[in-house]
C-alpha cells in the first residue's frame, strides 16, 4: 500500500528539517515513492516550510524527474542524446514503443510503465543507456531493452 | 559612500561607489532601456535589454545589476550594444502577440516604446507564428501570456510587496510561463485581486477586467438612473491617467464626469466620512465591553475599507477574522445607501438605479459582486471601473478635461469633508478616525497642530503611535480617562503580514490597526495611473493633503450631509438601520 | 600518454592528504593549492586556489563546501567513476577545503541520474568516519567536517554552481546575478566554494606531493593531469586521464578513434572541429577541456548531431532570461530550415550568427553563452551550404542592417 502524500512529507520533514532548503529532500522522496508529486504533497510542503504553494508548484515543474501527474510504478528515462543515438538509441526507442504501446511521457492504462526520453545520463561510454527506476541498463539493443522492461513488476 | 572616477561613452565621471551603472548612468542623462527592471522591485536581471560595454569583459554586462566599480570604462552606446538590444528586442517581439491597436497598454507600453525606438520594422526572427491570445479571467484581474515577456516584474510584485506569492514561473525553458499552484485561475487560488502586478507590468500581459462597455450601455439607456462615486485617490490619479500636468481638479472631474452623462455625480468621499463614523463609535463601543462590560472583543479592531486586505486576511489569516471592523468600505456604504436614502429624497426608483463607482482599485471590482454586499434589496453598487478606464471614457467622448469648468458634485451624498479625503494615503483613514474618535470621547479636539496627526503620515510600511487620553473624558466614556490608545498603521501586504504576525506573536499589542493593501494606500491602487514609482505616489500624496488642509471642514462629524443622514434616517451609528445597511460579515477562504 | 594519478593503481591511502593538511595552517593549504596553478575540472577553468583564497578571506561563522556532482554536459562521466571508486578521496579533497576556508559543512549534489552511487559515497563518508577522518575534532585538530549527498532532479542547468546553490536552497534552479560571487555570499547567503569532483579528488593529491610536483605534470600554466570521457565513434570508450596540455590526438589513438569527422571537445558547450584540426592541444588556451570528447566519423551527418545539441540546450534553458529562452528555440528553428531545405545559403543564415554572437554577448549565465558554439562551428565546419542563394526563396536579404 502506498503511503499517503501527507504521511511522506511528514515523515520527510522529521528526518530532514522543515527549512525551505529541504524541499528538493522530500520532493524527491515524494517523487519517488508515488511517481509523481501530488496537490496534497504540494500543500503540506508549504505548509512546512512556510512558502506559498505557488512557489513549490514552480520548484516541482522546472525539474525534469518530477512530475505532477501520476506515473507508472516503474519509471524507464531512455538517453536521447548523441552518443546514445550513434549507438542505436532510436530503434531501442521504437521498439519498446512498439511492444508496450506508449510514446514517450506517456503511462499504461494499468499504471505499470512510464516511458521517458532524458538527456545524457552519464553512460555514453556503454551506450545506449537508460534508466530503470534510478538503476541503471547499457548497451542495449532492441532484443535486451524490451526484455528488462517486460521483467518488471 | 565615497566617489569613483568612471569612464562613460569617452568622459570620465565622480560618481558614487556601490551604485548599479543603472543608477549612475540615469542620474547622468544617459539613457539606458529596461524591461524587467523596476524601482519598486527587487533586482532580475533576466531581460538583458540594459546591457553595456565595460572594458575587461568579456561579454555585455546588465547595467541594472552590475555596480559601478572604480575606474570603470563604460559604453552604453557603442554598435555592439546597440545591435545586441535591438537583437533582443527582435526576440522578445518574435514570440509575442503583438496587435498593439487592440491592446489595453497601446501607448501606455514598455515594450512598443522600445520597439520603436529601436526602430523594429521587420523581424529577422519571426521563423514561426506568433503566439495565440490566451485570455485568462479572474473577477478583476484579467491574463494574456501571449503579451507576456517573462520579466517577472508582477511575480516580484506579489511576492515582495504583496507576500502573497500566488504567481510564480511555471515550468522551464520555452515551456515556462507565469503560473499559479497548479495553474488554476487567479480566481481560484489565494490572489487578492489587489491589481498591483498590473502596475508594475510592462506590456498588455496584465490588465482590468473591462467595465466601462456596460457603463456606457447604462449611461445610453433612458430608462436608468446612473448615478457615480468617486474614491478619495481617483482625484489625484485621474489627471496622470490623461497625461495631463496635475493640478488636481475635482471640480474638473466632477464636471467631466457630468459631461459624460451620469445622471447624479456623487462623492465616496462623503461615505468614508459616514465609515468613520460608524468605524470610530465601533472602536469607541470595543473598548467599552472589552474594559467596562468585561465581554470577549476581538482587539485589536482592523480597518476593513480595503477589500484587497479583506480578501488576504480571508484566506492567509482566518482566525482573525473577529478583529475586522464590521464596516463595509466606503464605496459599498455608497451603493447601500444611494439605493434607500437617496432614493427617498430624490423620489427615484431604486431598481432603475445603476450605480456606479469610479475607483483607484481593482480589488473593488471583486468587492461589488460578493454575494452579501446587496443589503438594500439591491446590488449596493452594479459596476466598478478604474481610474483608468475613466481616464479612457473621457478620451473616448471626446472630452477637453484640461479646459473644464471647475464643478461641484450633486447634494445629499456629495459633501465632505478633509477628513475623507485623505482616505486616499496610508494611515489617511487611522487619522479621519481618530479626529473623530477623540472628539466623541472627550469632547475635545485631538491635539495635534492643525489636526494633522503626523506619526501616522508617509511612506514608512509600518507606523505605530500612541495616543494619551486626557483625564477628562466626554459623558459616558469615563472609563477611558488617562489611558493610552495603542495604534498601529502598515500599507503593502507584505507589512500588513508582518505586522499581523508580530501581533498574533504576542510582540506588539494595539487598540487599533489601520490596513492598507496597496504600496502608499489607494493612491498607490491597482487601478490607478502605470506607470507607477515612489516618486508619483509621493506626488499623489501631497495633493491629497493639500486637498485636507484646503477643505473647510476636516472632521467627518462635521459634513453637514452626513448630519443630515443620521437626522433623517439612520438614527445612529450602529443603529439597527447602520447594521442592516452598513456593516457585514466576512468569508473563511482557502490559504492557497 | 596516459598519465594515471587520480585513477593510479596503487594510491596514497585515503585520508593521508587529510592528515598532511591538518598539520599545515589553513593559509598554506590554500598556498598550495594555488601555487599548483590548478584550474576548476568543472569546465570554468577559475584557479582553485583564488577560489579558496577568497572564500578563506570572506568573514562568517559558518561557511560551506560544496561538491558539484551534477556532471551533465552530454559526453561527460568523468565524475561518475570518481563516485564510484573514489568517493573517499572525493570527501577528503572536500575536507581539506573545509580547512582551507574555515568550514565544517560539506554537501555533494549529485544529479539524479547518479541515484546509484549513493551507497558508494555513503560508504566512503563511513569508512571516513571510522578512521577518525570525519565528523568532530578530526583527530585532536579542533576541525571538525561531516558531508551530506543532496539530490538534483533532472536540471543540466544546475551545474552552474549559482544554479545549483537555488536548487539546494529548494528553489528553481535559475542561475543568480553576480555579484555578490558564492565565495562571500553563496549557499544560504554564507560564503560557499564549489568545485568539480574531479577538482576536489585531485586536492590530497597536490597536498601529499606538493604544487611544483603537480604543475609538472602539465604544460606551462595548465598544470596536472585532467580526466576525459570519450564516447562516440571509438573502439574503446571510457575515462582516459592524459596530461593537461596533451593534443587531442594522443587521446584519439588512446581511444581507438578511426575515420574521423569531428570531435567535440567540451560537450555540446565546447568546440567541434574537423579531424584536420586534432593536434590542437587540451588546454584552457586552445581546446578548453571540460571533461567530454565526443568522436563522430565520417557517416555521420553533423546537421542531425546539431539538431540534437539543440534539442538538448532548448530543454535545458532554465529559461529566466531572453537571450537564451528565445535564441535557442530560434536557433533550431534554423536547423530545422536548413534540414528541411528550407534555406540553401549561408547569406540567409547571418540573422542567425549574429543571434548566436548576441546570446554569448548577453546571456545571463555560460549555458545561453555557450549554447550557440555547436551552432557556429557545425554550419561553419561541417555543413554545406552554397554561398548564393539557389532557391532564390530563402529570404537572404531579410533584416534590415
Ligand atoms: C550550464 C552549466 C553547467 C555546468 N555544469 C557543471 C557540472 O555538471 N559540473 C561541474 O563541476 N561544473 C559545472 N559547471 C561549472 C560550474 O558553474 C562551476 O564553474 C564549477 O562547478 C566550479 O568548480 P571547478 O572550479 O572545480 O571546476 C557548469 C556551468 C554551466 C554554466
Ligand atoms: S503589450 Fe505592448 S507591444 Fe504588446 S501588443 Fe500590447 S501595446 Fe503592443
Ligand atoms: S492581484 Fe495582487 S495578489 Fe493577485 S496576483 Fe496580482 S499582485 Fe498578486
Ligand atoms: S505578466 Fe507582465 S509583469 Fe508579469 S512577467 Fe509577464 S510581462 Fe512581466
Ligand atoms: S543563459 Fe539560459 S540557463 Fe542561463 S540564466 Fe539565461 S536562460 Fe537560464
Ligand atoms: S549520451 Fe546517452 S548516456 Fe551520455
Ligand atoms: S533591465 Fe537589466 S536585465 Fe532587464
Amino acid at each position: 500500500m502506498a503511503r499517503n502524500p501527507q504521511e511522506i512529507v511528514a515523515d520527510s520533514i522529521s528526518e530532514f528539517g522543515n527549512g525551505r532548503e529541504r524541499i528538493m529532500q522530500i520532493l524527491t522522496r515524494v517523487n519517488n515513492e508515488l511517481s509523481y508529486v501530488p496537490s496534497e504533497a504540494i500543500e503540506a510542503i508549504a505548509d512546512a516550510t512556510g512558502v506559498s504553494a505557488a512557489e513549490v508548484y514552480s520548484v516541482v515543474t522546472f525539474y525534469s524527474f518530477f512530475s505532477t501527474e501520476p506515473r507508472g510504478r516503474n519509471i524507464v528515462r531512455l538517453c536521447s542524446t548523441i552518443s546514445c543515438a550513434m549507438a542505436g538509441q532510436g530503434e531501442v526507442l521504437d521498439a519498446l514503443i512498439e511492444e508496450f504501446g506508449i510514446e514517450p511521457f506517456e503511462t499504461t492504462e494499468d499504471y505499470r510503465l512510464t516511458i521517458e526520453t532524458t538527456p545524457c545520463i552519464g553512460l555514453c561510454d556503454q551506450a545506449p543507456a537508460m534508466l530503470v527506476n534510478g538503476e541503471p541498463h547499457v548497451k542495449l539493443t532492441p532484443e535486451k531493452a524490451c526484455e528488462i522492461v517486460r521483467g518488471l513488476e | 559612500m565615497h566617489s569613483v572616477t568612471v569612464n562613460i561613452n569617452g568622459k570620465e565621471y565622480d560618481v558614487k561607489e556601490g551604485s548599479t551603472i543603472l543608477t549612475v548612468c540615469k542620474e547622468l542623462g544617459f539613457d539606458i532601456p529596461t524591461l524587467c527592471h523596476h524601482p519598486d522591485l527587487s533586482i532580475a536581471g533576466n531581460c538583458r535589454v540594459c546591457v553595456v560595454e565595460v572594458e575587461g569583459w568579456r561579454t555585455l554586462v546588465p547595467a541594472c545589476v552590475t555596480p559601478i566599480t572604480p575606474n570603470m570604462v563604460v559604453r552604453t552606446d557603442s554598435s555592439k550594444v546597440r545591435r545586441t538590444r535591438k537583437l533582443l528586442l527582435e526576440l522578445i517581439l518574435a514570440n509575442h502577440h503583438n496587435n498593439c491597436p487592440e491592446c489595453e497598454r497601446n501607448g501606455n507600453c514598455e515594450l512598443q516604446s522600445l520597439a520603436e525606438r529601436y526602430n523594429i520594422r521587420f523581424n529577422r526572427f519571426q521563423t514561426v507564428e506568433k503566439p495565440e491570445s490566451f485570455v485568462e479571467v479572474s473577477p478583476a484581474i484579467m491574463r494574456d501570456s501571449s503579451k507576456c515577456i517573462m520579466c517577472t516584474r508582477c511575480v516580484r510584485t506579489c511576492e515582495e510587496l504583496q507576500s502573497v506569492a500566488v504567481i510564480k514561473s511555471v515550468g522551464r525553458s520555452s515551456e515556462v510561463h507565469i503560473g499559479t499552484f497548479e495553474d488554476k485561475g487567479l480566481g481560484d487560488v489565494a490572489c487578492t485581486q489587489c491589481g498591483q502586478c498590473i502596475n508594475r507590468c510592462p506590456t498588455g500581459a496584465l490588465y482590468e477586467k473591462d467595465e466601462t462597455a456596460p457603463v456606457w450601455a447604462a449611461l445610453e439607456d433612458p430608462g436608468k438612473i446612473v448615478v457615480v462615486q468617486t474614491a478619495p485617490a481617483v482625484r489625484v490619479g485621474l489627471e496622470e491617467a490623461l497625461g495631463l500636468p496635475t493640478d488636481h481638479h475635482t471640480g474638473k472631474m466632477a464636471a467631466a464626469l457630468r459631461r459624460l452623462g451620469f445622471d447624479r455625480v456623487l462623492d465616496t468621499d462623503f461615505s468614508a466620512d459616514l465609515t468613520i463614523i460608524e468605524e470610530g463609535h465601533e472602536l469607541l463601543f470595543r473598548l467599552k465591553d472589552a474594559l467596562v462590560e468585561k465581554k470577549e472583543v476581538a482587539l485589536p479592531m482592523i480597518t476593513s475599507c480595503s477589500p484587497g486586505w479583506i480578501k488576504f486576511i480571508e484566506h492567509k489569516h482566518n482566525d482573525y477574522l473577529p478583529n475586522l471592523s464590521t464596516c463595509k468600505s466606503p464605496q459599498q456604504m455608497f451603493g447601500a445607501i444611494a439605493k434607500t436614502y437617496l432614493c427617498d429624497k430624490e423620489g427615484f426608483d431604486p431598481a432603475k438605479i445603476v450605480s456606479v463607482s469610479v475607483m483607484p482599485c481593482t480589488a473593488k471590482k471583486f468587492e461589488k459582486d460578493r454575494p452579501e454586499m446587496n443589503d438594500s434589496g439591491f446590488k449596493d453598487v452594479d459596476y466598478v471601473i478604474t481610474t483608468r478606464e475613466l481616464a479612457r471614457m473621457i478620451r473616448e467622448a471626446g472630452i477637453d478635461f484640461d479646459n473644464l469648468p471647475i464643478e461641484k458634485f450633486d447634494r445629499f451624498m456629495g459633501d465632505s469633508t478633509g477628513a475623507a479625503a485623505i482616505f486616499g494615503a496610508t494611515g489617511g483613514v487611522m487619522e479621519a478616525a481618530l479626529r473623530t474618535a477623540y472628539e466623541v470621547a472627550t469632547g475635545k479636539e485631538i491635539p495635534f497642530k492643525g489636526l494633522n496627526v503626523m506619526p501616522v503620515r508617509g511612506f514608512e510600511g509600518i507606523k505605530e503611535a500612541s495616543i494619551p487620553m486626557p483625564d477628562e473624558m466626554a459623558e459616558g466614556w469615563e472609563f477611558l480617562a488617562g489611558a493610552t490608545l495603542k495604534i498601529a498603521v502598515a500599507h503593502g501586504l507584505a507589512n500588513a503580514d508582518k505586522l499581523l504576525k508580530a501581533v498574533k506573536a504576542g510582540e506588539a499589542e494595539y487598540h487599533f490597526i489601520e490596513i492598507m493593501a496597496c504600496p502608499g494606500g489607494c493612491l498607490g491602487g491597482g487601478g490607478q495611473p502605470i506607470p507607477t514609482d515612489m516618486e508619483k505616489r509621493m506626488e499623489r500624496m501631497r495633493a491629497i493633503y493639500a486637498e485636507d488642509e484646503s477643505l473647510p471642514l476636516r472632521k467627518s462629524h462635521e459634513n453637514p450631509e452626513i448630519q443630515l443622514l443620521y437626522a433623517e434616517y439612520l438614527n445612529e451609528p450602529l443603529g439597527p438601520k447602520s447594521h442592516h445597511l452598513l456593516h457585514t460579515k466576512y468569508t473563511k477562504r482557502d490559504r492557497f | 600518454m596516459e598519465k594515471k594519478v587520480l585513477l593510479a593503481e596503487n594510491q596514497p591511502e585515503f585520508g593521508a592528504g587529510l592528515e598532511k593538511a591538518l598539520e599545515m595552517t589553513p593559509a598554506d593549504v590554500v598556498y598550495e593549492i594555488r601555487d599548483s596553478g590548478m584550474k576548476g575540472r568543472g569546465g570554468a577553468g577559475f584557479p582553485t586556489g583564488v577560489k579558496w583564497n577568497l572564500a578563506g578571506a570572506s568573514s562568517s561563522d559558518v561557511k560551506y563546501v560544496i561538491c558539484n556532482a551534477d556532471e551533465g554536459e552530454p559526453g561527460t562521466f568523468k565524475d561518475r567513476l570518481l563516485l564510484e571508486k573514489y568517493s573517499e578521496r572525493l570527501i577528503e579533497g572536500m575536507a581539506i577545503g573545509g580547512y582551507a576556508i574555515g568550514g565544517s559543512h560539506g554537501i555533494i549534489y549529485l544529479r539524479a541520474e547518479y541515484p546509484y552511487l549513493i551507497p558508494a559515497i555513503e560508504k566512503a563518508r563511513k569508512n571516513l568516519m571510522n578512521k577518525g577522518l570525519l565528523g568532530e575534532n578530526i583527530k585532536g585538530s579542533g576541525f571538525s567536517f561531516d558531508v551530506e549527498i543532496r539530490p538534483g532532479a533532472g536540471a543540466y542547468v544546475c551545474g552552474e554552481e549559482t544554479s545549483l546553490i537555488e536548487s539546494l536552497e529548494g528553489k528553481r534552479g535559475e542561475p543568480r546575478n553576480k555579484p555578490p560571487y558564492p565565495v562571500n555570499s553563496g549557499y544560504l547567503a554564507k560564503p560557499t566554494i564549489v568545485n568539480n569532483v574531479e577538482t576536489f579528488c585531485a586536492v590530497p593529491h597536490i597536498i601529499l606531493n606538493g604544487s611544483g610536483w603537480y604543475s609538472d605534470l602539465g604544460a606551462g600554466d595548465c598544470t596536472g593531469t585532467k580526466l576525459f570521457s570519450i564516447s562516440g565513434d571509438v573502439e574503446k570508450p571510457g575515462v582516459y586521464e592524459i596530461p593537461m596540455g596533451a593534443p587531442l590526438k594522443d587521446l584519439l589513438e588512446l581511444a581507438g578513434a578511426k575515420d574521423v569527422q569531428a570531435v567535440q571537445v567540451g560537450g555540446a558547450s565546447g568546440s567541434t572541429i574537423p579531424a584536420s584540426e586534432i593536434h590542437r592541444a587540451l588546454s584552457f588556451k586552445d581546446l578548453p577541456p571540460g571533461g567530454s570528447v565526443i568522436v563522430f566519423n565520417n557517416s555521420v551527418d553533423m546537421i542531425e548531431v546539431l539538431a540534437n545539441f539543440m534539442e538538448f540546450f532548448v530543454h535545458e534553458s532554465c529559461g529566466q532570461c531572453t537571450p537564451c529562452r528565445e535564441g535557442n528555440l530560434r536557433l533550431m528553428d534554423a536547423i530545422h530550415l536548413i534540414i528541411n531545405g528550407d534555406i540553401c545559403c549561408v547569406e540567409s543564415l547571418t540573422p542567425f550568427f549574429e543571434l548566436a554572437e548576441t546570446m554569448k554577448l548577453s546571456s545571463k549565465c555560460g549555458l545561453g553563452q555557450t549554447s550557440a558554439n555547436c551552432f557556429i562551428d557545425i554550419i561553419n565546419n561541417f555543413v554545406e551550404l552554397s554561398g548564393e542563394c539557389e532557391c532564390g526563396e530563402c529570404n537572404c536579404e531579410g533584416g534590415d542592417e
